[in-house]
């Protein structure tokens, strides 16, 4: 056992680093919030493509690098210090994986190739008017169309879809109520039929109402089987849950290392409150707490590597780095007392994001449900 | 990166096991304490195949490390059966021994240490210095050839069964007090030491007891003075980084756990079956997830070992231990409702022996170095906060 990156995982780290360093500043995130009508920037995202970042878990005939999800944390870490505003999650994860595991042979061929070069960006179609994650609660129906299948219905935080070419839309095809009867579908968003809405969020991001009025898409735009879409989205939802935890673990050490760089400069009563043993107590918790959270991130993307069964690990990684992020963000943000609540502070830019995060792609209840399921309901599966 | 387990590794793992399983009796089981002769067999056991004395030099009675994650290895396996672990005796007095005292006593301890040749008590705690130890009073005063002692200490746990004490005292009374302490080795049946028993919560033959110790002129030989005069402070705490490690292995929280989960999966209440409630399984699933979260911390303060003394980890390691050991001792009650207060009896799932954890949960968050003080030490070496003084400590990473 040996938890030291790998020379590349090293080379791999310090590269985003310093272009995150260079290209992905606070005034940066705030023009993306502030001016931007997609949330991103194109630019950077085609020096992403250029690095090859798009492609790391992209299989080498498809242009990409053929790395695994391990390597991918590493990466996506240093994006979520600078908490990067990129559909980086939903195109290069997403999108990627589902495509490479569940897509045809003529989706692959024609798909894979432009996420690498980024020449296609894509949005994930899930979330409905409900409080819950869990895949029974989709109504959005897809029905049988002479063209294909028409799509009617609503989906809610559709993040960057009006930054997006193909929005993946997870639809009812079949039985009602049930993790059975959805199936996956690859659609336009310039098709007609689709209108947005932006969703103003406490992240000022840009997540949308996206609106389906009858929308065809051809039989050719299924990604997987038909009402079998669940099988196809959920392990590659899975991974990009992992890349997420790691981006969040990632905002989560950056703003620890701001409010500690305050608690050591910061002076009351005569002394840096840094030596106040409750100040310490609330960082040493924080960090003890992040490096959880990171430990438990990298091992669940190992084990996915390996092929094991996960589902319980990722369950467990979420909740707890989910709990993290939103703690460290709240306490992180005392520490700077009043100072902590002012807009023109750059760590309320993780503040506004940590209890988003915290809900995002299922929130506890949803993945507490799933950690029920493995270790209750069936033989648990321990990995060491 | 690789979090797998070499084949070496798994090979060690595998050879421990089956010693458990072969050696592992029932009145073995049940306590990591070398307390009764069935325990002090078992691991005598383990002394013969050269496990105490892992990593250090054959001419001292040591071994040589089958894999370097040996020691670790074996006590997690230890840990996880319930048995006695490779605890203080090897994690800090041999390890302080070997790195500060003389030869002659480092010949003439080490071997008996590794052939488990008689168990130690840590005889440092008095009634005004718990957790500020370096305010103890117990005064061994010079004399020469020899230290004469008069006064006492308490929570000396296992004062009873020991043969000898690895105990701290006031050396200087006029120097700084953290530069007047030094460390002896003590014959538990020197004339002048006495014990007095201290009774922990728990029914009777549940738990085990702790002591106070008491001395009345003393006299310790000079030969038995550890390392150097008055450093005896500093050495206490290099061990307490290798202890709070060595000794706090995370396994058993695991297997605590994995029973009361056990127990839920199972359990029907005249026809309630708790594994369907939807507010019993989600509490049950957080706390999974923070258990595992030890496992992990546990792992990096282990990869840490292999090239450094892992004092933050070991810290980190302290404050989630003990705190989940907490948790779920606290959530286990709170899911039986009113059995929970059940002290034994056919009601009570295990026999009341998660009331006895409850019970003396809190007491591993405040022992071997608190989770507060583990917390400012993590503040402090990890994130380079100023102490009391308003000076880094210690020298940040």
């Amino acid at each position: 056992m040996d938890i030291k990156l790998t020379e590349e995982q090293s080379q791999l780290q310090d590269m985003a680093s310093r272009f995150m360093d260079k290209e992905c500043s606070f005034d940066f995130v705030r023009r993306m919030e502030q001016e931007s009508d997609i949330g991103f920037c194109r630019d950077m995202w085609a020096q992403f493509a250029q690095m090859g970042w798009l492609g790391m878990i992209v299989p080498e005939e498809f242009d990409g690098m053929g790395m695994g999800i391990l390597d991918l944390v590493v990466l996506i870490r240093e994006l979520g210090r600078h908490v990067c505003p990129s559909p980086f999650l939903y195109t290069a994860v997403l999108a990627a994986d589902l495509i490479a595991n569940s897509g045809s042979e003529d989706q692959q061929r024609d798909l894979l190739p432009g996420i690498v070069a980024g020449d296609t960006i894509y949005a994930l179609g899930y979330q409905e008017y409900s409080r819950f994650f869990r895949p029974e609660h989709i109504k959005l129906r897809a029905e049988a169309h002479a063209d294909g299948y028409a799509l009617s219905g609503s989906k809610l935080f559709v993040e960057f879809a009006d930054g997006a070419d193909t929005l993946i839309v997870v639809a009812r095809t079949g039985e009602a109520d049930s993790c059975n009867g959805l199936s996956l579908f690859l659609v336009d968003r310039n098709s007609s039929g689709i209108s947005t809405k932006h969703m103003p969020t406490m992240s000022r991001d840009r997540h949308y109402q996206v609106d389906f009025d009858d929308v065809v898409v051809p039989a050719s735009a299924m990604v997987g089987e038909l009402n079998q879409g669940w099988d196809a989205l959920e392990p590659a939802l899975h991974k990009a849950v992992v890349a997420f935890c790691a981006y969040t673990n990632g905002a989560g050490f950056e703003m620890h290392e701001h409010a500690t760089q305050y608690a050591k400069e910061r002076v009351q009563f005569g002394r840096p409150i840094g030596q106040m043993q409750t100040i310490q107590g609330y960082l040493a918790q924080l960090i003890i707490e992040l490096y959880g959270a990171d430990m438990l991130t990298l091992f669940t993307a190992f084990q996915i590597d390996k092929d094991r069964h996960t589902r319980g690990y990722v369950a467990k990684t979420k909740a707890f780095s989910a709990e993290t992020v939103g703690h460290v963000m709240d306490v992180g943000s005392q520490i700077f007392g009043g100072m902590g609540y002012m807009e023109e502070q750059d760590t309320t830019l993780f503040l506004r994001r940590g209890k988003q995060y915290q809900l995002a792609l299922g929130g506890t209840e949803y993945w507490e449900d799933v950690i029920a399921e493995e270790i209750i309901d069936r033989e648990p599966v321990v990995l060491t | 990166m690789d979090f797998d387990w070499s084949p070496a590794e798994i090979a060690f793992r595998e050879e421990v096991r089956a010693f458990i399983a072969e050696e592992l009796t029932e009145d073995v089981a049940g306590s990591i304490f070398i307390d009764t002769p069935a325990r002090i067999e078992f691991v005598t056991k383990m002394a013969d195949r050269g496990w105490l004395g892992m990593g250090f030099p054959e001419e001292y009675g040591g071994s040589a490390t089958p894999v370097p994650l040996a020691p670790f290895i074996l006590n997690a396996e230890l840990d996880r059966a319930g048995a006695p672990i490779i605890g203080k005796n090897v994690g800090t007095i041999a390890s302080t021994i070997y790195h500060v005292a003389s030869e002659e006593m480092k010949k003439d301890f080490l071997p008996k240490i590794f052939r488990n040749e008689g168990q130690w008590a840590i005889t440092y705690t008095e009634p005004n210095a718990g957790t500020d130890l370096g305010s103890m009073q117990c005064r061994a005063v010079d004399k020469g050839d020899h230290f004469e002692v008069s006064g006492m200490k308490h929570f000396i746990t296992s004062a009873h069964f020991c043969r000898w004490h690895w105990m701290a005292l006031r050396t200087d009374p006029d120097a700084p007090k953290h530069k007047g302490i030094s460390i002896f080795i003590v014959d538990h049946d020197t004339p002048g030491l006495s014990l007095s028993r201290m009774d922990t919560l728990g029914r009777e033959g549940t738990t085990h007891r702790t002591n106070q110790v008491f001395f009345d002129k003393m006299k310790i030989p000079r030969s038995r003075l550890v390392g150097e005069q008055n450093k005896g402070f500093y050495y206490m705490m290099q061990a307490l980084d290798y202890e709070r490690f060595a000794i706090l292995s995370f396994a058993s929280r695991v297997r605590r756990f994995d029973n009361i989960v056990g127990w839920f999966r199972r359990a029907d209440l005249n026809g309630e079956r708790p594994a369907q409630d939807p507010h019993t399984r989600r509490s049950l699933a957080r706390m999974a997830a923070r258990v595992e979260v030890g496992t992990m911390l546990e792992r990096l303060a282990i990869c840490r070992a292999q090239e450094a003394v892992p004092d933050v980890e070991a810290s980190m390691n302290k404050v989630w231990g003990a705190s989940i050991g907490d948790e779920f001792a606290q959530l286990a009650l709170d899911l039986l409702g009113p059995l929970g207060g059940l002290w034994g009896g056919e009601h009570s799932p295990f026999d009341g022996a998660l009331a006895d954890e409850y019970l003396m949960a809190g007491h591993a968050r405040v022992a071997a170095g608190g989770v507060d003080t583990s917390k400012s030490i993590v503040a402090r070496r990890l994130l380079g906060l100023p102490n009391a003084l308003g000076k880094p400590e210690l020298p940040q990473r």
